[in-house]
């Protein structure tokens, strides 16, 4: 997943655990928000109404009611209510409580916040009940919330937006660097070093970092390339005198069979070191991505040249060769590599197989990828040695002639054309070599 | 037939001088481009053995002069690296052939052989020996006019001995000059020692060879 793409998903979640937070603690916030202002203003009632109250207005308060020990009033619309009392018990002198519970109100019954006065006057002793309705109350308090909610809502979708693009702004350097520099690591020539434009100095200095990696990449890729063509030349030379000279020697005819005999082993020796050089500068300049890949490959046409080549060589095993070739698959690469591909495996299995045995050659599609498989009917191989079979100077068996560089070079092939190999065998049943192509997309 | 070695190892330049020599060419040895350039500019060559690396330049850089002015010397590049677009680059530039180090002298030998024969505008068609004739334009070998019947691969066997009379050829030699450049290890030749048997028998129906020599371990000779 894509860091930016890991970014927005963490702030939806934290937005969103901040909204749930908010949601369930709104409640209690609104009712101690406002019960603290209801409390202070049912205060400042109870002053107003205490601080002139004397005897006379008490009676007034309670007499004009006549029979009953109670004065109460209320508003209209039952929004507030006021209410003295006498009582005759007292053990809460001069307290002031404030509780919430219903009262009916001429048969109209609402929750109230109610301040609770218990004094003492002339030794007779009153309850003060101020009270205020919360129905009203209750109902801001719902609609607070929904609005509180859609304010949240709102406030997150925008930052959260916000938060996309500036996330997006500020990583487009970062993949900017991934697409054209950390992608092409494998391809000298394909190095951009123009310097990625952001103010961020991570990504700069990152970018710097990286521009002085690919430096010392593509200098090392061509140290390799000219060690290559060093060693070619240095090596190869000597090796062209002595040969010469060997075999002029072979023409003098004064030689006794023990000298012939000993040049003759020189001379395959001499071939055989050529020959190791060879492979050894093949892997190297494949891996040093010094072939050019965008020849039209006919995989029938290449296949049908060598089997002509190695006809004699199939013929004295009495082989039987099959080839089953039935798509066309368009593949661009590098001609000379694949022909390489192709005689090592198919020598492979002639080398590997057993008299009168088989060689079948097929391709088709496997998953969507098209494939060219090499099987042998020969002696096969263990997993031990399918593990090790790409190993460089590896070889099944000691008594095999050959020096192991021909799977080694195989894979290198392969790899450089983005081909999978893979290996399916069963010890004296036979090797199967499958190629896997890469899809028609390269991929990245 | 005058022939210019650029070499810049001595010992590999005599080398291929002494062989080139006891063939009949006459030979000079350049060490480097310098001496190469003012060589053939001074004196006519037919052919040019010219090494890639030279301790002044490249031998590309020698090609591209004389090629400027027109020279006809015919030019065979001698490459280490063996690369596929220094041929086709030599090829390009002008180069008639190209043999990669380490090559067998015989096979250069083969490789004048062509170039001659191309230079004389083919007039040499035919190889004779002992009776045998091989007609070289379409690779046919004959015996008093009777058509001897022969692979490709038992004629080019046949031609390479043919022009490398009164030499031994080492299996080596042949496998290379068969198959070319290939990059393994000597397993095909056991498979030159068949198609000489049936090569030997094809042509011992029509006529006595024991002037055809198996030399034992080495290789085969033609004596004449």
């Amino acid at each position: 997943m894509k860091i930016k793409h890991q970014l927005s998903i963490f702030n939806a979640l934290s937005r969103l655990l901040l909204i749930l937070v908010l949601w369930l603690m709104l409640p209690v916030l609104v009712e101690k928000v406002v019960y603290d202002h209801i409390n202070k203003s049912l205060l400042e009632k109870k002053q107003k109404f205490i601080v002139h109250l004397d005897k006379e207005e008490i009676n007034d308060f309670i007499v004009r009611k006549d029979t009953s020990e109670t004065y109460s009033s209320f508003s209209t619309l039952h929004s507030e209510f006021l209410q003295l009392s006498r009582v005759s018990f007292n053990s809460k002198k001069n307290q002031t409580l404030f509780i919430t519970e219903p009262r009916i109100i001429e048969e109209e019954k609402n929750d109230y916040r109610i301040l609770q006065y218990y004094f003492k006057y002339e030794n007779t002793n009153y309850l003060l009940e101020i009270g205020n309705s919360l129905s009203e109350i209750n109902d801001l308090t719902f609609v607070i919330r929904v609005f509180f909610i859609i304010v949240l809502i709102m406030i997150v979708v925008i930052t959260f937006i916000a938060d996309t693009f500036y996330i997006e702004y500020l990583l487009k350097p970062f993949y900017k660097i991934i697409d054209t520099k950390i992608r092409h690591v494998n391809e000298p020539d394909a190095f951009d070093h123009t310097p990625i434009k952001t103010n961020s100095a991570d990504f700069q200095e990152l970018d710097t970092v990286l521009n002085q990696m690919m430096d010392r990449i593509s200098e090392l890729f061509k140290k390799e390339k000219q060690f290559i063509a060093n060693v070619s030349h240095e090596l190869l030379t000597p090796i062209a005198l002595l040969k010469n000279k060997f075999e002029n020697l072979l023409q003098n005819e004064s030689l006794d069979d023990e000298a012939v005999d000993k040049i003759v082993g020189s001379l395959s020796t001499l071939d055989l070191l050529k020959k190791v050089i060879a492979n050894l500068l093949l892997i190297s300049k494949i891996e040093n991505n010094q072939y050019e890949a965008n020849e039209a490959i006919d995989f029938d046409a290449i296949i049908t040249d060598l089997v002509t080549d190695l006809q004699d060589r199939i013929e004295d095993k009495e082989l039987t060769f099959h080839k089953k070739i039935e798509h066309h698959f368009s593949f661009r690469g590098n001609k000379t590599l694949m022909h390489i591909l192709f005689y090592n495996l198919i020598v492979n299995a002639i080398k590997y197989n057993k008299p009168l045995g088989t060689i079948e050659i097929k391709d088709g599609f496997l998953n969507g990828n098209y494939f060219l498989s090499v099987s042998d009917s020969g002696i096969g191989m263990d997993e031990k040695q399918q593990q090790k079979v790409f190993k460089r100077f590896a070889r099944v068996s000691s008594d095999q002639e050959g020096m192991g560089l021909g799977l080694a070079i195989v894979e290198s092939i392969a790899q450089f054309h983005h081909i999978a190999i893979e290996i399916k065998s069963q010890i004296n049943v036979g090797t199967t070599f499958i190629l896997l192509f890469p899809n028609e997309r390269k991929p990245n | 037939m005058k022939i210019l070695i650029v070499e810049d190892n001595p010992e590999l330049a005599l080398e291929v001088r002494e062989y080139l020599c006891g063939n009949g060419y006459i030979c000079k040895i350049s060490k480097n481009c310098e001496e190469a350039l003012e060589e053939i500019n001074s004196n006519d060559y037919d052919i040019m053995l010219l090494d890639l690396g030279l301790p002044d330049g490249s031998g590309f850089d020698v090609l591209k002069s004389i090629r400027k002015t027109g020279a006809k010397v015919a030019v065979i590049i001698i490459t280490a690296q063996g690369e596929l677009e220094d041929r086709i680059n030599g090829l390009q530039l002008g180069a008639d052939d190209y043999l990669t180090k380490p090559f067998a002298l015989t096979e250069l030998g083969a490789r004048l052989f062509a170039i001659i024969r191309r230079m004389h505008g083919f007039t040499v068609n035919q190889l004779d020996i002992h009776g045998f004739s091989l007609q070289l334009q379409d690779y046919k070998v004959s015996y008093d006019e009777v058509p001897i019947n022969l692979t490709k691969k038992e004629f080019d066997i046949f031609q390479y001995l043919v022009l490398n009379k009164n030499r031994v050829i080492t299996r080596l030699q042949l496998t290379e000059h068969i198959w070319g450049d290939i990059l393994e290890v000597n397993s095909d030749s056991n498979f030159i020692d068949v198609h000489v048997r049936n090569l030997r028998k094809k042509l011992d129906k029509h006529s006595p060879i024991e002037w055809f020599e198996t030399v034992r371990n080495v290789g085969y000779r033609i004596n004449v």
